[in-house]
């Protein structure tokens, strides 16, 4: 030990007196139980609201746009507020994976893998809004630049939906392949456990072969490397290109060069309160409180304050510039005085409340360390961030430059019924995946058990003394 | 050995199921066709909402459409002599176009009375049919050709719907030329 210098002032991230079976034991136990009855209410429930869902969808393609509550000045409303929302809240899965690993992040290693399928997910949910919203979804393959006999025509690549497909197509792969090499060497911790013939003939197919020799190992450091920092500028650019969907038009209240950095804030936002939320669930559910500790709670906490705090500073550039320009349209936008006064007020204040308001309990170190504050602070925040993405589509296009174009949006069962299927769908994937995927990267937690485990620590600590 | 000849196999299999599909003698199939049959009439299109079933509709009897001139000599013999005493051409120095009234003339008249004029088209040389008369036989007027033009003659049928007015005339000028050349 006395080679190893580690500060004393950092709290373990592995909390009992884990050794490395335990920590194999402990991950893959939720994978080779049997479910028990929670589970089966949990996700009967996200299967009736994913098929309820389909059905939503089945009926809008089958029927058409027309059964959404879109009019004719507002053509956007929910399916692209929940599209924005979605790919949102994906993006901190990759910020876990990616970013904290360039920045030799310790603590990411017990939640970069749920965060990563919480992304995977996400992304999924997002990819349906594009096509369903469309008029005519069968003809999407229409966005891709394929040679045709059409005398070859293309697409127009001016337009930020195009370079929407190409940035949500890509995180998508990208985000995938990245995550699935980080499980390769935990399918085959699974493989090697697993009894029945079945399940190892599935893990052995899922870890491609891994054997873990010393050279796979260096290759697999070099790899992730690479991802991560490939991951990176893909996550701010992909946000980004989501923002411009509404920066580069000319409606008041979206032609705003603020829009990339505030979009990737409030996405690495929303996305680390779906986190926070999700595994606020799992570690009770799965029993891996010793992994996903107070410790990591506070720091994902801090993450939201930092990305919160950049997100009201943009709130309050926003109401500011909208004021400063001294244009009259700029009046009506989503943070003015017209939309705080106006028939979407109620809009206007819950996204004050739940996002701007509510985060800041969090600088209370009470509030932040507890498992109960900030699992309801983050639903608040998730509920937040879906007004955010409202007030922006809904009250900007409620009021644009023509007052005889004002209107507003109302919903219908079927906008509101598809948003609810996609959460079912989540809750499906998320539910099957936490019955089969080692939820815990468990070859990244067993690199810091002797550096971050409690007992380890504890060992250290007393030699110094 | 064997292994080639499953491969072999499976490649015919996959072109026979790719190109058995393709019956040349029907329409192919369409992907999603959105707007690919018309809403709208078309001019020539099947219509079951009218007794005859055609999306065309005859006008009404005696209406005269902008643009358009009635033909007032009645189809019969009087008619003809009449026209051929009184019918004179309406072309004024702007609207003759000898180069377009030889061109529709070799299109509409050519195959049966000749490209002179002389009753030796095509299909009386292949002698599909006789008694195609010579120009210079006949005693011609603009206005009896015009006449014969509109309404046909014996085993001559109407031209009416294939020319315009105006293009009747400038045939007109040139079965009067061709008759010139005939009788000099």
């Amino acid at each position: 030990m006395s080679s190893h210098y580690e500060a004393p002032i950092r709290e373990p991230l592995v909390l009992g007196e884990k050794s490395y079976h335990d920590i194999t034991v402990d991950i893959a136990k939720p994978i080779e139980g049997k479910a028990n009855k929670n589970w089966y209410i949990a996700f009967t429930i996200s299967l009736i609201a994913f098929l309820w869902g389909i059905g939503c969808i089945t009926y809008t393609i089958g029927t058409g746009i027309g059964v959404w509550g879109l009019n004719k000045n507002i053509g956007w409303a929910w399916d692209i507020t929940n599209f924005v929302w979605w790919v949102g809240i994906g993006h901190a899965g990759t910020l876990i994976s990616a970013v904290l690993l360039l920045f030799r992040q310790r603590w990411r290693m017990a939640i970069n893998r749920s965060a990563e399928a919480m992304t995977i997910f996400a992304v999924f949910q997002a990819g349906l809004f594009p096509l369903i919203h469309m008029g005519r979804p069968w003809n999407g393959y229409w966005v891709l630049p394929i040679p045709n006999q059409f005398g070859s025509l293309w697409v127009n690549f001016n337009s930020p939906l195009l370079w929407d497909v190409f940035a949500i197509s890509t995180y998508l792969s990208v985000s995938l392949v990245f995550w699935w090499t980080g499980l390769l060497p935990d399918f085959a911790m699974l493989r090697d456990r697993a009894v029945k013939p079945f399940q190892k003939k599935i893990y052995a197919l899922l870890s491609f072969g891994w054997s873990g020799r010393a050279k796979d190992w260096q290759r697999f450091e070099e790899v992730s490397l690479v991802l991560a920092g490939l991951a990176t500028p893909l996550v701010l650019s992909v946000h980004t290109i989501v923002s411009m969907d509404f920066a580069t038009s000319i409606n008041p209240g979206w032609h705003s060069t603020i829009f990339p950095p505030y979009f990737v804030a409030g996405a690495i936002f929303s996305g680390f309160a779906m986190v926070q939320t999700l595994l606020g669930i799992m570690r009770k559910v799965t029993n891996l409180e010793n992994y996903i500790t107070r410790l990591h709670v506070e720091y994902m906490n801090m993450v939201i304050m930092l990305t919160g705090g950049i997100v009201a500073v943009a709130y309050a550039s926003e109401f500011f510039i909208a004021w400063y320009t001294g244009s009259p349209y700029e009046n009506f936008t989503y943070m003015s005085v017209g939309a705080a006064t106006g028939a979407y007020g109620w809009a206007f204040w819950s996204l004050i409340l739940f996002n701007i308001l509510i985060p800041q309990l969090l600088w209370v170190r009470k509030f932040r360390r507890s498992f109960i504050a900030s699992f309801l602070i983050s639903i608040a925040i998730n509920i937040g961030m879906w007004f955010e993405r409202f007030d922006i589509i809904a009250i900007v296009l409620s009021k644009g430059h023509l007052p005889s174009t004002w209107t507003r949006f109302e919903p219908t069962f079927v906008d509101i019924g598809i948003f609810i299927g996609t959460i079912g769908f989540f809750g499906v994937l998320f539910l099957l995946y936490a019955r089969t995927f080692p939820v815990i990267a468990q070859a990244e937690v067993k690199s810091i058990l002797k550096v971050s485990g409690e007992n380890y620590k504890k060992l250290r600590d007393g030699n110094h003394e | 050995m064997r292994n080639t000849i499953t491969k072999i196999a499976a490649i015919l299999f996959v072109a026979i199921a790719f190109t058995s599909c393709n019956d040349k003698t029907k329409p192919q199939v369409q992907y999603m066709p959105d707007m690919y049959t018309s809403v709208a009439y078309e001019p020539y299109g099947v219509n079951t909402a009218f007794a005859n079933g055609m999306d065309s509709q005859l006008p009404v009897e005696g209406t005269i459409a902008r643009g358009q001139v009635p033909y007032d000599y009645p189809n019969s013999n009087d008619g003809y002599e009449a026209a051929k005493k009184e019918l004179k051409s309406p072309l004024t120095v702007y609207t003759k176009d000898s180069e377009k009234g030889k061109a529709l003339y070799g299109i509409y008249c050519a195959v049966c009375h000749g490209k002179k004029g002389d009753g030796q088209g095509d299909l009386v040389k292949r002698e599909k049919f006789l008694g195609i008369p010579n120009y210079k036989d006949r005693d011609l007027t603009e206005g009896s050709i015009y006449h014969v033009i509109m309404y046909g003659r014996n085993l001559m049928g109407s031209h009416a719907s294939q020319l315009t007015g105006e293009e009747r005339w400038q045939v007109v000028e040139h079965v009067q030329k061709l008759r010139n050349d005939l009788l000099k």
